[in-house]
């Protein structure tokens, strides 16, 4: 595990095409420094490079080119770095390594295993607010449909969840029918989003509703929320 | 514009195959709801349920073999609902009624115009 502070930060460069004992350089590198348990490596490809043999190699889209530059970054404490200086020379073979003094500002934390088997029984009950906002599917909000804007807007201002709902016959404001047509792509009705959250946070989204809805209808209820909280336990491990 | 009152909503649950006088439940209810001169009525259909009977309704891909749930939902006073009420009671042989007090916030363009 890597802590904040003085570091070695090392840098391979590498050519794609070259193989060890069948597998791409690269790859055995990789493997040698996870399984050294060095803190983490990454691989990047360049677009394009060259080398000490003074080929040029790019990504080209006539000719595939199988040459190009591939570069293998850690950062790890200096010990590590030198116990394992050896071995990574001879895999790198014609490849350069370089290394360089870095601070390590914030360490990568480990994820925390995820708890396997939630408990069975664990749910969240409480007092909330269903929002329903009854809107035409042909209503607009700048570029996109109007119920698609409100979606995004809501999962923007954080609220719990929401489900858009196509209604195959109906009529709103305007009072005029809105009728699905069966074999038909075109769909011209009426759409129903429904939105769980507390009221102070549906209340604080009010005002963009104001905006963006022009015509159409918007409903509070109170509800009771039983949430089973599955997914949220294991969000709360990895944090 | 925008106007907000107190309202309560209506939900019915029944199968899109049900019909009152040939033509189908929910357009008829719908008309009802125009008729009352409530404000907002929608139906939806369901890809699966089950209601009383207890018989499994399916959603079709087939759009016109249809025998899906379908649930409608009616928004008006307590005084256009209390009027619907009655009508249902004729018109729904087999299905649910739910209510429940909600506010309401309507937002309607014509500022001037009175609902017809």
């Amino acid at each position: 595990m890597l802590n904040a502070g003085k570091a070695i930060k090392v840098s391979i460069y590498l050519s794609d095409g070259a193989t060890r004992h069948g597998v791409p350089v690269y790859s055995a590198i990789l493997d040698y420094l996870f399984y050294r348990g060095v803190a983490g490596a990454t691989v990047t490809k360049g677009v394009a490079g060259f080398g000490a043999d003074h080929h040029m190699h790019s990504a080209n889209m006539v000719e595939i080119s199988d040459r190009l530059p591939i570069k293998i970054e850690f950062i790890e404490t200096r010990e590590k770095v030198d116990a394992i200086l050896g071995k990574l020379e001879e895999l790198a073979g014609t490849g350069l390594i370089e290394m360089q003094e870095t601070t390590v500002v914030k360490p990568a934390q480990v994820s925390k295993p995820k708890q396997l088997v939630p408990p069975a029984h664990l749910k969240i009950e409480g007092k909330a607010q269903m929002m329903r906002i009854y809107v035409s599917e042909e209503d607009r909000w700048k570029d996109k449909p109007l119920y698609e804007a409100l979606v995004a807007a809501m999962r923007a201002n954080d609220i719990a969840g929401v489900t858009v709902y196509r209604g195959i016959l109906g009529y709103g404001a305007h009072r005029r029918m809105h009728k699905d047509k069966p074999l038909s792509t075109a769909h011209h009705g009426s759409v129903m989003l429904s939105a769980i959250d507390t009221e102070e946070k549906l209340r604080a989204f009010l005002p963009l509703v104001d905006q963006m809805v022009a015509e159409g209808l918007v409903v509070f209820s109170d509800v009771d929320i039983i949430k089973y909280a599955y997914r949220a336990l294991e969000v709360e491990a990895q944090s | 514009m925008k106007e907000q009152f107190p309202a309560r909503m209506l939900r019915i649950h029944f199968g899109e195959n049900d019909r009152w006088h040939g033509k189908p439940l929910h357009e008829a209810i719908l008309a009802k709801c125009m008729e009352f001169g409530i404000p907002e009525a929608i139906v939806f259909r369901g890809i699966e349920g089950y209601g009383s009977g207890t018989r499994i309704r399916h959603a079709s891909h087939w759009p016109l073999a249809k025998d899906a749930p379908v649930q409608l939902s009616v928004i008006g006073t307590e005084e256009q609902i209390g009027k619907l009420i009655p009508c249902l009671d004729t018109m729904v042989e087999e299905g649910l009624v739910a209510t429940s007090a909600v506010e309401v916030i309507r937002y309607s363009r014509d500022a001037g115009k009175a609902p017809e």
